[in-house]
């Protein structure tokens, strides 16, 4: 299947700050989380890949059309939810339901139904005097009824209490039940990424760091406790601390510390957050 | 939701922890033929792991007559065969001894020792029924 989206050398120049190059292939069926610090350059690669900003070199293709290419048909097949809707605060949640099902041919009017219920969203009020949490929730049942191929989502959860969090990735499994569509999502929010993400795109200063599939990024890392450290490097050695060590090559690590005739006491996993922060240190 | 735990820090790769489970619920007779699984999606939320790893266990599963998929329907338990009930439960419990003697033999025990270990133990569950 070819990639739904590809980024090939993105990059964009922003005062100080440089976006890129940045390389990233989405495909159907899969959720991928952007994960970086505040100022990573992740909102605006979303920017780039939404055409809402010129790139300065480099190429973007969704569903095989370049984004800068004139022509912005590809649009009714994506979705964008910005952290901040723009334009939005004047009109009321049924308003902007008038405005915005008509442009898109799938539009499932059951599915806002069933969102504006489940949220309780007032749709008679202006977006504006909605607060954050209502405004995020809106947001979402505008989104998701379009059933566009592509869904990208900036920081969906960040202003969802715990029970509305949990609701949102139930909404969100059942969306990606056809296994043709595909999501793009940052987030802080471990469970976020432990729920829904298949795969992480990790950036650092504007940088990709790289594309990591989850249960292989985690089960690359193991932390042991050993009977005695070893006084030179351990293969895939990270770091030590007293007899307890962490390794990003579990099987180069395992093989040596047997060869030295040295006993594991205890060994571990290593939690998604603790890997994220040693990856992006 | 599917009574499957995984062991995060266990060695043994997660697909292959899935689809052991997922066997011996079937084989054991907790998931009759004809019972719906759950999306790989679905499975994928519950139980924190990536849809490349899930699908990657039914895929295996699929493969070995366990389960089936009909498209756009969803995935079911197939009917299996007495025999392939009775090979996976000796394959399941020939495992489990496999790994007890091996960390016996890891800590340097004797073959009389395992013996004895062996059936001391027996004896005790025995008089326990």
């Amino acid at each position: 299947m070819p990639a739904w989206i590809e980024i090939k050398d993105a990059r964009k120049k922003v005062d100080d700050f440089q976006l890129g190059p940045v390389n990233l292939e989405i495909e159907a069926g899969t959720i991928t989380a952007l994960v970086g610090n505040n100022g990573s350059g992740k909102s605006t690669l979303l920017k780039l890949l939404m055409n809402l900003a010129n790139m300065d070199g480099g190429a973007i293709r969704i569903l095989g059309k370049p984004v800068d290419g004139g022509d912005e048909s590809w649009k009714r097949h994506i979705t964008f939810q910005p952290q901040k809707q723009v334009g939005w605060n004047a009109y009321t949640g049924n308003e902007l339901k008038n405005l915005i099902a008509p442009l898109y041919l799938k539009w499932d009017d059951k599915l806002f139904e069933h969102i504006t219920r489940l949220f309780d969203i007032p749709l008679d009020k202006r977006f504006g005097k909605l607060s954050p949490g209502m405004q995020q929730k809106l947001s979402l049942a505008l989104a998701l009824p379009r059933k566009t191929d592509i869904l990208i989502l900036d920081e969906p959860t960040a202003s969802l209490d715990i029970p509305s969090k949990k609701q949102f990735m139930d909404l969100l499994v059942d969306w990606m039940e056809p296994e043709d569509r595909a999501v793009v999502l940052t987030t802080h929010q471990a469970d976020d990424l432990r729920k829904l993400a298949d795969y992480l795109f990790l950036m650092q200063d504007g940088q990709g760091i790289g594309l990591y599939e989850k249960d292989r990024l985690v089960a690359s890392y193991r932390r042991y406790w050993l009977t005695e450290m070893p006084d030179g490097p351990v293969p895939g050695e990270l770091s030590r601390d007293g007899r307890l060590l962490i390794s990003d090559d579990p099987d180069a690590t395992e093989q040596f510390i047997v060869a030295q005739n040295i006993q594991v006491l205890d060994d571990q996993a290593l939690e998604l957050e603790e890997i994220i922060s040693l990856l992006l240190k | 939701m599917l009574p499957i735990r995984l062991s995060k820090d266990s060695r043994e790769p997660i697909y292959h922890q899935i689809e052991k489970q997922l066997k011996a619920l079937i084989a054991g007779g907790h998931l009759a033929a004809g019972t719906p699984l759950p999306s790989i999606r679905a499975l994928s939320k519950d139980l924190e792991i990536s849809v490349i790893t899930i699908r990657r266990a039914y895929q295996d599963l699929e493969a070995q007559g366990f389960i089936e998929t009909a498209h756009g329907k969803g995935t079911f338990v197939k009917e299996i065969q007495g025999t392939v009930k009775q090979d996976t439960m000796t394959a399941s419990v020939r495992a489990e001894f496999e790994r007890a003697i091996q960390n016996a033999m890891d800590y340097d025990y004797t073959p009389g020792e395992i013996k004895a270990v062996f059936e001391e133990i027996l004896e005790k569950l025995g008089k326990g029924e």
